[in-house]
């Protein structure tokens, strides 16, 4: 039997001023922005720990490029060379999309878990989605150090053509900034993903991030890849952002989208997308992923305060 | 007619498990008024937390409707969140790596203070709290009950309409756990019309704190009243000890006399080869027979030498209604969660 309550009658005081209970727009959702990308860059970017930072931004690119570098050098030999600048580029990146795609879905499971703050933060008035966001953001600002080091070790340890003067800047500003935005986008994706997986998931936002970085061009032209692997690649925001990046930095060099026989080419009609197409794709591609990453995560979201997902820890 | 602080009709929660699903709610209805201090009391699993998280728009209803200060948990979301706060307890959190400023600072943020207001907001309530000397220390760095305090302060920050505390001295030692209740009491009492939602499965600390209790049992309401009125539930007869220093013609004598219920000796109470004074149970049909009592004992010559009156604990009256202690009640759902 339920019992129904009769409420002691006491009025509500003169000091309930509904005014409370409206938003501030605009501004709410610069200050929520703003503390979120500082929130995300005191936790995310080990400065406490220089070493920590060293090894997950610096020496894992820079010791991956290394790698790729030798392998070119015993396979291609002295021809190997022209291939430097795609490989420096493409490992640097990497540190890049590891920290926003996978970093963004971290940032849930430690929140969640590790801090057990989600919930609070969840039931404060600050867009939920907004707040992600900012994490993503200073996880990618952290990424970037890492990247900048890794192509700065490129140029002078391996002699890697670098040319200040013949760098196209708008087009790198352009493709950059789009690709920051597209990384938050898959990120939040994976987020969207990671709210309903439990703390042992750990291991997927990194393994899909390794996935989609293999066929975005980053360490061999898609045209190595089948037809099929191709379109997807293709589909991705990753591939033109990489392929931009490729361009802008090192113009004219070897390209990671077209090459005989590739999908591209046979689509297009010439070789490599030069860097309109490059810019329109890479529009084209981040727009459809961020639809689709807004779109996952308000499912997401919904089913999570459906099956209370939000306070949950592992073995609950 | 303002707004209930909290109002709640019909809520049932359902959550999808294993072997098979768990009702955790089942047709709640409750009604809180502004500047009520009202607990919910019950054993684990009673589904305590449950109803917070709905209030507190965590989590979803499967059937019902939940409103506070007039906003419905489901379409109002955002206004629901910029009036009340929460505070769990029995979890360590925080981000370890911020100093308490800091991560009090943050919440300011996302509560829409401006800058500077809210490091003021922050010291304010830091040193509300006592975490004054912990001010600048990181998080990871507080004892577990300073923790408390701040994740406290955090659900002080924007001046909340109503306070949800679910368990929030779980975990803390005797003392921690006191001066938790007392921070609780001073906020509520600072400002008329402060609302607090506790839950507790501690008796004593709900009969403390609140001004009304709803007693839950297996995702059910099983009683409301204020501690007093609910122990009334279960004893409507007055009953005292008493002790004489001798008593002329035994209980008897009590018995004879209007509105004394029944009068027995205390057993084992003093050994009875060495007995110097005589202990009993008087059960009166109220207190005011109690004058009579009294008049009739200076009669017989006895000397009163102490007169306490039992109380029922919220124990008792949770035993009447369920039929078991609590105590059983939390091994059961221990059980059925291992
Ligand atoms: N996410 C969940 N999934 C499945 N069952 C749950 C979940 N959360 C709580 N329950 C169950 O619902 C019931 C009520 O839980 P809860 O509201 O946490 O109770 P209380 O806070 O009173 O201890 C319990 O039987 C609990 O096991
Ligand atoms: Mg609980």
């Amino acid at each position: 039997m339920a019992v129904s309550a009769t409420s002691a009658p006491v009025p509500a005081p003169a000091r309930f001023d509904f005014a409370k209970a409206e938003g501030n727009g605009i501004r709410d959702f610069l200050r929520t922005f703003a503390v979120a990308v500082r929130l995300g860059w005191q936790l995310e970017a080990n400065w406490t720990d220089p070493l920590l930072f060293f090894i997950y931004s610096v020496a894992k690119p820079v010791s991956s490029a290394l790698i790729l570098v030798v392998m070119l050098e015993v396979i291609g030999g002295p021809s190997g060379r022209a291939f430097r600048p795609f490989v420096v580029v493409g490992s640097a990146l990497w540190s890049f999309v590891v920290s926003g795609i996978a970093g963004l879905a971290f940032s849930i499971l430690e929140d969640r878990e590790r801090f057990r703050m989600l919930k609070y933060v969840y039931v404060s008035p600050s867009d939920f989605l907004t707040v992600l966001v900012g994490r993503g953001v200073a996880r990618v600002g952290v990424g970037l150090a890492g990247a900048a080091i890794t192509v700065a070790v490129g140029v002078v340890v391996l002699g890697v053509p670098f040319d200040l003067g013949s760098v196209n800047w708008p087009l790198f500003v352009t493709v950059f900034l789009l690709g920051l935005w597209s990384i938050v986008a898959v990120g939040l994706l994976m987020a969207g993903v990671v709210i309903q997986t439990r703390q042992e998931s750990w291991s997927y936002p990194e393994a899909f991030a390794g996935a989609l970085f293999l066929v975005a061009g980053a360490v061999f032209p898609l045209a190595v890849l089948p037809a099929l692997v191709q379109v997807i690649g293709l589909l991705t925001p990753l591939s033109w952002w990489i392929a931009g990046i490729r361009e802008a930095l090192f113009p004219g060099g070897p390209g990671s989208i077209g090459g005989a026989g590739s999908v591209f080419a046979g689509a297009f009609g010439h070789a490599q997308p030069g860097p309109l197409e490059i810019v329109l794709a890479l529009m084209a591609t981040g727009a459809i992923a961020t639809l689709g990453a807004v779109a996952v995560f308000r499912v997401s979201d919904r089913r999570a305060k459906q099956a209370g997902l939000y306070d949950r820890t592992t073995g609950s | 007619m303002p707004p209930l602080a909290i109002e709640v009709r019909g809520i049932r929660r359902v959550y999808s498990a294993k072997p098979a699903p768990v009702v955790a709610l089942d047709r709640v209805d409750l009604h809180v008024a502004p500047g009520e201090f009202f607990g919910l009391l019950g054993p684990n699993g009673a589904g305590k937390t449950t109803l917070i998280k709905i209030l507190t728009t965590l989590l979803l209803p499967s059937a019902g409707t939940a409103r506070v200060f007039g906003f419905d948990v489901e379409r109002d979301t955002k206004k629901i969140r910029r009036i009340m706060n929460m505070v769990a307890g029995g979890e360590q959190s925080g981000y370890g790596i911020l100093t308490v400023r800091e991560q009090l600072w943050m919440f300011t943020q996302f509560y829409g203070l401006a800058g500077g207001d809210g490091w003021r907001r922050v010291d304010e309530l830091i040193e509300a709290v006592g975490l004054t000397e912990q001010r600048i220390q990181r998080v990871s760095t507080l004892s577990t009950g300073q923790r408390q305090k701040m994740n406290l302060a955090r659900g002080l920050l924007n001046d909340p309409w109503i306070l949800f505390l679910d368990e929030p001295t779980l975990g803390l030692d005797v003392s921690a756990a006191r001066s938790l209740r007392e921070l609780i009491v001073d906020w509520k009492r600072a400002v008329p019309g402060r609302t607090i939602l506790l839950t507790t499965h501690y008796m004593a600390e709900a009969d403390e704190l609140c001004d009304r209790i709803a007693i839950v049992d297996h995702g059910r309401i099983l009683a409301i009243g204020s501690p007093d009125e609910l122990k009334r539930r279960v004893q409507r007869e007055s009953i005292f000890r008493l002790e004489l220093d001798h008593l002329d013609g035994g209980v008897a004598t009590l018995v004879r006399l209007p509105g004394v219920v029944s009068a027995s000796e205390a057993a084992g109470a003093i050994d009875a080869a060495t007995r110097q004074t005589v202990v009993m149970n008087l059960v009166l049909e109220d207190d005011g027979v109690l004058g009579q009592v009294v008049g009739a004992l200076a009669r017989t010559g006895s000397e009163i030498l102490g007169l306490r009156k039992s109380e029922p604990t919220l124990e008792d009256v949770f035993v009447e209604l369920v039929g078991r202690g609590f105590a059983e009640s939390d091994a059961e759902a221990a059980g059925k969660a291992g």
